[in-house]
């Protein structure tokens, strides 16, 4: 980004309150997954129920972050550094968007195997673990956006196939489990469904670091093999 | 479409697919070091009197493309547009020394005769500047001074050049009033089509949208946009949106020097130097 | 902001500094109009006379026929109507190429040489140059060594005034042309003297047409010159080569006469070339005021 200021006070107005506005809407994100988590290993109903009730606001960010786009597209018409941060952040908050409804998945099934059987969930700490990573990696990617840091949001990328991995461990125990012992089978799909979902916000982050290798960079790093994306980020 | 007659068919888009395959084939507008060049400026420097108005300036001007200058006012992009037709010859405390090569002749130390390069090269200025004779008048004049043509053969010259300038059906009836009498983007476009008649190489553009209104600019830009297939363009223009609008190749120059110059779309999304990227984004000064 | 806001505005009808200025403002109307009145008075006061004293001699068909009369006898004007006619025709039409020429010098081609800084100096000092001086020269270099009075010689002395006036305006219209057209025109590959000919004298050619009226306008009532050049002339003469009648000279003799009915000729001439002059201006007005 420009170490000047834009000309324009205002037009550096909405693009500082629309940056804020992601990262708030990343922090309340973020407060989702590990409600959620939280709400899968004790089965609290009331957190459950908050999960629900916040997706709504996620909903809203994204509504209203979208909508700021377009006024400062309108508006000002923005190029180079600027077209491309609006043109992140337009995407950006569709991946929150998508992460806010995962935790909202993971919070109502969680809620479904406790009704099952109060147990199940506790025995799967691979899913608690590829969670933090999970929650780690988006803070990064969301810390990276707020530093335009595309050194730290390339880690984020390496990061994302710890995830995957655990979600393979994690799909390998429930097989076991369910083999052993067909009457867990209901319980342990939903587990997978959890499982999935932790993965799916992991591949959210990595969008997002992504768009700030975008936004910093210029190149579009996106269906790139991770070789490649080093050799282009240490290139000046 | 098998209900539309014929006429309407001709019309009709094509698929997309064959836009595609075309977009890949001669239209692809070629990285800087690659393309074909109309016009190679190499070293270029350019004074007023004592003061030093271009430095070093380098590059190569696409044949068949659209190139556009950029930059704050005084950074010398209109200076770099009148040394291409000897414009600045009139004045003699103004000289150019350095390359512009064009056909392997360097404009600037050639024995041509001036007038034969300005015919090769054409310009459209910042105000509309229609000839006071009639619009028939305006378009045959610079044709008269180099081709003996018929009657006919003046009358479809000039209805072509009109046409190209999408101008004719505005004028058709009234030729013979004088060219003064239209609306500013008529008037525009008047000067662009007597321009096209004498059939130049070279199209320079100096801010030729700045005097109009928005709906004469779209159909100035359209213009250009036509042009293209014909002509090599230059356009100079304060307005960035219009240079990201029109133009293939982009040049952001800065008190006289040449700062970056690559393909529009690079200069107006992943610009390489910051002070491009201040400029375009509005934190210059 | 708030600091500002509370600071009452200054921008009242009793503010001092308003009414003083308002106060300046109409005590310099009044004195504008007085002037305005004061030149008037005269012009309508002089127009007046004339028109009083020969508006009788004016409507008498026999000023525009007979000749001029000895004191006494009856008669009219034509001999002195016809030779000014062909005198003002003549020095206009020497003068006016030469000026224009001379002007689209100036203007197009020695803008930047020091020639045109001297010429255009030199040429000021022509047009403010009193006429009498312009007789007495014509009268010295012509008139003396051909030793007799000549309508061409009143030509002549004539076309040195019509000259820098033609030069003046010549140069002031053509720099009034637009730099852009002139570019325009280049860039289309144009020679400079098909510019010129093509592009800025058809841009400046109502300024410049207005020019010549008023050089002729000047001519036409002019009295000095022609006392050396031209003289007067009792009969009626289409001889070039000798002198030949003209309204002014006319004018200037029947005035200076002690004859009541010269008098009133006098007075029908002097209406006559003012109302020719009046016309002229008006005209050249009128062409100029179209052509915005």
């Amino acid at each position: 980004m420009g170490v000047t200021e834009h000309i324009s006070k205002q037009f550096e107005a909405d693009l500082d309150t629309t940056r804020t506005r992601v990262l708030q809407m990343g922090g309340l994100v973020e407060a989702q997954i590990l409600a959620a988590i939280q709400a899968f290993a004790t089965g609290d109903a009331a957190l459950v129920a908050q999960v629900i009730e916040n997706d709504a606001r996620v909903n809203g960010y994204e509504v209203a972050i979208d909508g700021a786009c377009n006024h400062i597209v309108v508006k000002r018409q923005p190029a180079a550094s600027d077209l491309r941060l609006i043109m992140a952040i337009s995407k950006i908050v569709t991946d929150l968007e998508r992460i806010g409804d995962e935790a909202e998945k993971i919070a109502r099934m969680s809620k479904r195997i406790h009704e099952q059987g109060a147990h199940h969930a506790q025995r799967f700490p691979a899913i608690r673990h590829a969670a933090q990573i999970a929650v780690k990696n988006l803070r990064q990617a969301l810390d990276a956006f707020a530093r335009l840091d595309a050194a730290s949001a390339a880690e984020v990328l390496k990061e994302d196939s710890a995830i995957d991995d655990e979600f393979r461990s994690v799909l390998r125990q429930l097989i076991t489990y369910m083999m052993e012992d067909p009457r867990t089978i209901s319980a342990s799909l939903d587990t997978v469904w959890v499982a999935k979902a932790i993965e799916r916000i992991g591949d959210h982050a990595k969008n997002i670091a992504e768009q700030v290798i975008y936004i910093v960079k210029g190149t579009d790093v996106r269906h790139t093999s991770f070789a490649d994306i080093e050799r282009e980020l240490s290139k000046e | 479409m098998s209900l539309t007659n014929a006429s309407n068919a001709t019309t009709a888009p094509r698929p997309m697919i064959q836009t595609a395959v075309r977009d890949a084939s001669a239209d692809e507008t070629l990285p800087v070091a690659d393309l074909k060049p109309k016009l190679r400026v190499s070293k270029l420097n350019f004074y007023y009197g004592g003061f030093h108005a271009l430095k070093n300036v380098t590059l190569d001007i696409a044949e068949r493309k659209v190139t556009a200058f950029i930059g704050p006012s005084g950074c010398g992009k209109s200076t770099l547009l009148r040394t291409f037709n000897r414009m600045y010859s009139l004045y003699p405390e103004q000289r150019a020394e350095g390359e512009i090569l064009m056909d392997g002749e360097n404009l600037i130390t050639t024995k041509q005769d001036v007038s034969l390069i300005r015919a090769r090269i054409g310009m459209v200025f910042q105000k509309p500047t229609p000839f006071p004779m009639s619009i028939y008048d305006n378009i045959a004049f610079g044709v008269r001074l180099f081709e003996r043509l018929s009657r006919r053969e003046m009358d479809e010259r000039v209805e072509s050049a009109l046409g190209r300038a999408a101008l004719w059906n505005e004028v058709k009836d009234k030729l013979s009033q004088s060219g003064q009498s239209l609306s500013g983007g008529q008037q525009q476009r008047l000067c662009i089509a007597r321009g096209i008649a004498i059939k130049p190489e070279v199209l320079l553009l100096d801010e030729p949208c700045s005097a109009l209104d928005p709906i004469s600019t779209a159909k100035v830009e359209e213009l250009i946009h036509e042009l293209k297939s014909d002509y090599t363009v230059v356009i100079v223009t304060h307005n960035m949106q219009q240079a990201a609008r029109v133009s293939d190749y982009t040049a952001y120059m800065y008190l006289g020097e040449l700062i970056e110059y690559d393909i529009t779309d690079t200069i107006f999304i992943t610009p390489k130097k910051s002070q491009t990227e201040d400029y375009i984004t509005g934190r210059f000064g | 902001m708030s600091a500002a806001e509370q600071v009452p505005s200054a921008i009242h009808s009793g503010n001092r500094l308003y009414r003083e200025r308002k106060r300046t403002n109409f005590i310099l109307l009044v004195i504008s109009g007085v002037a305005i009145g004061f030149g008037l008075f005269w012009l309508v006061w002089i127009l007046g006379t004339l028109l009083y004293e020969g508006g009788h001699a004016l409507a008498r068909a026999t000023l525009y026929y007979q000749m001029t009369p000895p004191p006494g006898a009856d008669g009219g004007l034509a001999n002195a109507i016809a030779g000014s006619l062909v005198m003002v025709a003549a020095g206009t039409l020497i003068g006016t190429p030469v000026g224009i020429l001379a002007g689209t010098y100036l203007a197009e081609y020695g803008r930047h040489g020091w020639l045109a800084g001297a010429t255009r100096f030199l040429n000021d000092v022509l047009l403010s140059a009193p006429s009498i001086v312009i007789g007495l020269f014509v009268y010295s270099v012509y008139v003396a060594k051909v030793k007799h009075f000549s309508a061409w010689a009143g030509a002549l002395a004539l076309a040195m005034i019509v000259v820098p006036v033609v030069v003046r305006t010549t140069d002031d219209m053509l720099k009034l042309v637009p730099n852009t057209l002139r570019e325009a025109a280049m860039a289309l590959g144009c020679p400079v003297w098909k510019m010129i000919t093509s592009i800025t004298y058809k841009a400046a050619r109502v300024g410049i047409l207005t020019g010549v009226l008023l050089a002729v306008a000047r001519i036409s009532g002019e009295t000095a010159p022609l006392l050396f050049t031209a003289l007067n002339n009792q009969f009626w003469s289409t001889n070039m080569n000798a002198p030949m009648a003209n309204l002014p000279v006319v004018i200037f003799q029947f005035a200076m006469s002690p004859y009541e009915d010269w008098h009133r000729l006098a007075w029908g001439g002097a209406a006559l070339i003012t109302l020719a002059v009046l016309v002229l201006n008006i005209l050249a007005r009128a062409l100029f005021r179209k052509s915005d």
